[in-house]
């Protein structure tokens, strides 16, 4: 009888265990999602294209560099349904910018707002270090369990789940969402195949950040705060053209005994400023968009008949970067040098090792190290490419809806709130240019305020680079996208690691160009 | 250590059940149900996964087609996609060497090293002439406790080209920028890069090699004397067989380890494979295969081509064993 008993005891614990083990991840609780705090670095936290704990390389577009770091972990419990007859969306943070702490904690408070005037929604954070996001979130829609909606996110994170996203269309016209705020362009740059994937919400012109202290260190003018402009160097009104920009750039890359490159005994192997960082610009298609300008790079409309369409002059644009990183008047940072540690591990710019950066405007979300070193910067226009055109780049983030949601009108409700409401407080935090035209102003008081230095002149030069876009954009879709932008993004790691000594440029753009074909004729 | 292994296992028939006492089958009830959550938690969390991949293998799925779907059946095509893929035999992007070279000329390099550094230390620690073994004990383990990824992040730290310290002293000493080694981003240097950082881990296999070393009885030793024997007869012939059974365990754990090379190259080569398409090892591309470009059923055919693989070289390792293995009490299986 005893043995009984204790057999019928362990058989109950067993089956707890089962149940325990079988209970998965599935709440009832309207409480708010348990916050997991992940010890990271800035380091760690810089964007990477791959899911790579990359040391130097890091980037992307859409992905604000979280400079304190924090691929804070947030990880809400999915769960279907609220508890009462509240109805659970799951916004899912990590795929771009929003996972610095301090952008989590907006993101709580936009939360927290939106739930306080619902009856009907309960909103749940969930967020996922940048580094991690693309494999969670691909494993949530592998196993059916994915998130209502996603974003921040660009095109390059949209276009890594091409084929997910619900078209909004039919409940942009059933709920009467008055699009006429939207630049109407902005709004048809979400026109796709998958029809209406998303709506404006936050843009990022780029620009020339720099800091003055240098350039009055050694005496150059400052770049341009206007397009159009000329600059003065060596007492010549010049163009500000990228070989003017080369020359500055030069001039900025200093060694440890203070000889600039373009002086004789420069030393190479004592860099300790460069003049100038991609800051995460650092793939081909952005090198050559930015430089030579945006092009379609993909040809044909199948498999089997796709091909890669990239322009000689964004070959000359990359090669002319390798060449400010191996050659013999370096004026940006190789690999090794801009994943040292004394070099920010990749966030250059923010490391005050970098006289000039060249990225788009959620930047400024993260260069609160930098202005509490007692650093200041400005921005400055971009420069004039080959063809006399000025090319930058404009990114652009925005939610989407994930197309196996089982509630798209109440996330469509959500996503309302988030690019209109919500975005008066998301917007600032994600360093991000509101779509909505009459709110841009208030999103420059509230950018001035974090960084007072900064003057108005500065915040113009943003604005005036939303002329430029790159369209298509950089992150513009490729057949099999993460396979194609990995290839790529190889490319640019070896150059920025292999000196010319043991590369050979030509051979391995070519080496590139033909894997990126067979990547695109792949079932 | 793998004595039961070698000597084969049994499941229990319907016959030989029937044939167990009454007090011997309560006692094989009882265990089977104090076993059953891990059973459980295994054919759930292992098995089912294991099964599922199989069944992948065959499919056309994209890991963000959701299990909901209805993938189309292609039977062997993934396989066929395999045995024609370049990546995997003659280097693909690269063009240099195929991730599966790749990762068996590093486990070529890295393999002695990694059995005989341990070996060298234990027995060093094991001698009786060394003062302070506890100390060095201790010293050798104690980088075994620190966090892999924290390790390989110093270890990228002190070998940055640029700005690392081992380069810096190198320089300070005299060589010139042009000599000093760019360490994992130098197609000659990476491997012994990865060897190096290898090493510091090697306390856990010195442990067990020492606790190997400690087992053999002091008696064979004196025997050995006896006979004449010199400190490496004495080696030979007594020291090495009496071990063989734990150097043969720390073999079989350290192939499957560099089958599975990953996170280093990861960590330390941003998973690119870079330089020149050196690091891209076979389970990197498989990883990448799976996570990055997303396709569930190549990466599932991949797996099951590493699975065969370690099964093949481990099966191999086992039928050497009875040539060079002793175990105690038995003779030569």
């Amino acid at each position: 009888m005893r043995k009984s008993r204790f057999l019928i005891l362990v058989l109950a614990l067993a089956l707890g265990l089962l149940l325990v083990a079988c209970g998965g991840g599935t709440t009832t609780t309207t409480e708010e999602p348990a916050a997991v705090e992940q010890p990271s670095t800035a380091e760690e936290a810089a964007p990477a294209e791959e899911a790579a704990p990359a040391e130097e390389t890091a980037p992307t577009e859409e992905a604000a560099p979280a400079e304190e770091a924090a691929p804070t972990e947030e990880t809400a419990a999915p769960a279907e349904e609220a508890m009462g007859d509240k109805v659970q969306i799951r916004w899912f943070v990590g795929l771009g910018t929003g996972t610095d702490p301090q952008q989590v904690a907006t993101q709580e408070e936009v939360v927290a707002d939106f739930n306080a005037s619902q009856d009907a929604i309960e909103l749940v954070l969930e967020i996922v270090p940048y580094d991690s996001a693309r494999d969670t979130l691909a494993t949530q829609i592998a196993s059916g369990n994915g998130p209502d909606i996603i974003g921040p996110v660009g095109w390059g994170g949209s276009n890594a789940f091409y084929g997910q996203w619900l078209d909004i269309g039919p409940y942009i016209e059933s709920t009467g969402f008055d699009t006429s705020v939207f630049d109407p362009a902005l709004v048809d740059s979400y026109q796709t195949e998958e029809g209406q994937v998303g709506l404006p919400f936050a843009v990022f012109p780029s620009a020339v950040y720099y800091v003055p202290a240098y350039f009055d260190e050694v005496g150059l003018a400052y770049p341009p705060a206007q397009y159009g402009e000329m600059y003065e160097l060596d007492g010549e009104m010049v163009e500000w053209n990228w070989d003017t920009f080369t020359e500055v750039a030069r001039r900025l890359t200093i060694d440890a005994n203070g000889a600039n490159a373009v002086e004789d005994g420069f030393d190479p192997t004592q860099i300790v400023q460069v003049g100038y960082s991609p800051q995460w610009q650092t793939h081909v298609n952005y090198v050559g968009s930015y430089v030579a300008g945006a092009a379609k790079i993909v040809e044909g409309d199948a498999p089997g008949n796709y091909s890669v369409n990239m322009p000689d002059s964004w070959k000359e644009a990359v090669n002319w970067l390798y060449d400010g990183m191996w050659g013999d008047q370096p004026f940006t940072a190789t690999g090794p040098l801009s994943g040292a540690p004394e070099f920010g591990n990749g966030n250059l710019f923010n490391s005050g090792k970098a006289a000039m950066a060249i990225t788009p405007l959620w930047y400024t979300c993260c260069l609160g190290e930098f202005r509490d070193a007692g650093l200041e910067f400005q921005a400055g226009a971009m420069p004039v490419g080959a063809d006399g055109q000025v090319h930058g780049r404009v990114d652009a983030d925005t939610f989407r809806i994930w197309k196996g949601t089982q509630h798209p009108e109440e996330a469509f409700t959500v996503l309302s709130y988030l690019i209109t409401t919500g975005g008066d407080k998301l917007l600032p935090q994600y360093g991000a240019l509101p779509a909505i035209a009459e709110k841009q102003d208030a999103f420059f008081e509230v950018k001035s305020q974090d960084y007072p230095f900064v003057t108005p002149e500065t915040w113009e030069v943003f604005k005036a680079g939303l002329a430029y876009p790159d369209a298509p954009s950089a992150e513009q879709f490729q057949p099999n996208w993460n396979e194609a932008w990995a290839r790529e993004q190889t490319f640019f790691d070896l150059i920025q690691n292999t000196p010319p000594s043991d590369l050979d440029f030509d051979a391995e753009w070519q080496k590139m160009i033909d894997d990126v074909n067979a990547i695109y004729n792949k079932d | 250590m793998f004595e039961e292994l070698n000597r084969g296992f049994q499941l229990p028939t319907l016959k030989t059940f029937r044939n167990m006492s009454p007090l011997k089958r309560r006692e094989m009830r009882d265990g089977l149900l104090f076993i059953s959550p891990w059973l459980f938690g295994f054919l759930v969390f292992t098995l089912l996964p294991i099964i599922a991949s199989l069944i992948f293998s065959f499919m056309d799925l994209k890991i963000t087609d959701g299990i909901l779907s209805t993938p189309d059946f292609v039977g062997l095509k993934n396989y066929q996609q395999m045995l024609n893929d370049p990546q995997i035999w003659t280097g693909g992007e690269s063009g240099t060497a195929g991730s599966l070279w790749i990762t068996i000329k590093f486990g070529l390099i890295s393999l002695p090293v990694g059995i005989f550094v341990p070996l060298i230390l234990a027995l060093l620690m094991n001698s009786p002439n060394l003062k302070g073994s506890m100390f060095f004990r201790s010293a050798f383990y104690m980088p075994y406790i620190i966090p892999f990824v924290a390790a390989v992040f110093l270890w990228g730290g002190m070998l940055n080209p640029e700005t690392g310290w081992i380069n810096r002293a190198l320089m300070a000493m005299g060589v010139p920028r042009a000599m000093v080694p760019n360490w994992a981003n130098d197609v000659n240097w990476v491997y012994p890069t990865y060897v190096i950082m290898g090493i510091w881990g090697v306390g856990n296999a010195m442990l067990i090699m020492l606790a190997g070393l400690q087992g053999v009885p002091t008696s064979l030793y004196d025997a050995a004397k006896v006979d004449g024997a010199n400190a490496w007869q004495s080696f030979r012939n007594v020291t090495f067989p009496m071990i063989s059974p734990v150097i043969f365990y720390n073999l079989v754990l350290s192939v499957v380890f560099l089958f599975q090379y990953f996170l280093v190259p990861l960590v330390v080569n941003n998973g690119t494979g870079r330089p020149g398409g050196a690091t891209m090892f076979y389970n990197l591309y498989l990883y990448k295969t799976f996570f990055t470009f997303q396709n569930m059923s190549y990466g599932s055919a991949l797996a099951w081509l590493l699975f065969v693989l370690i099964l093949i070289v481990t099966v191999f390792m086992f039928g050497t064993a009875r040539y060079w293995v002793y175990y105690a009490g038995e003779g030569r299986a």
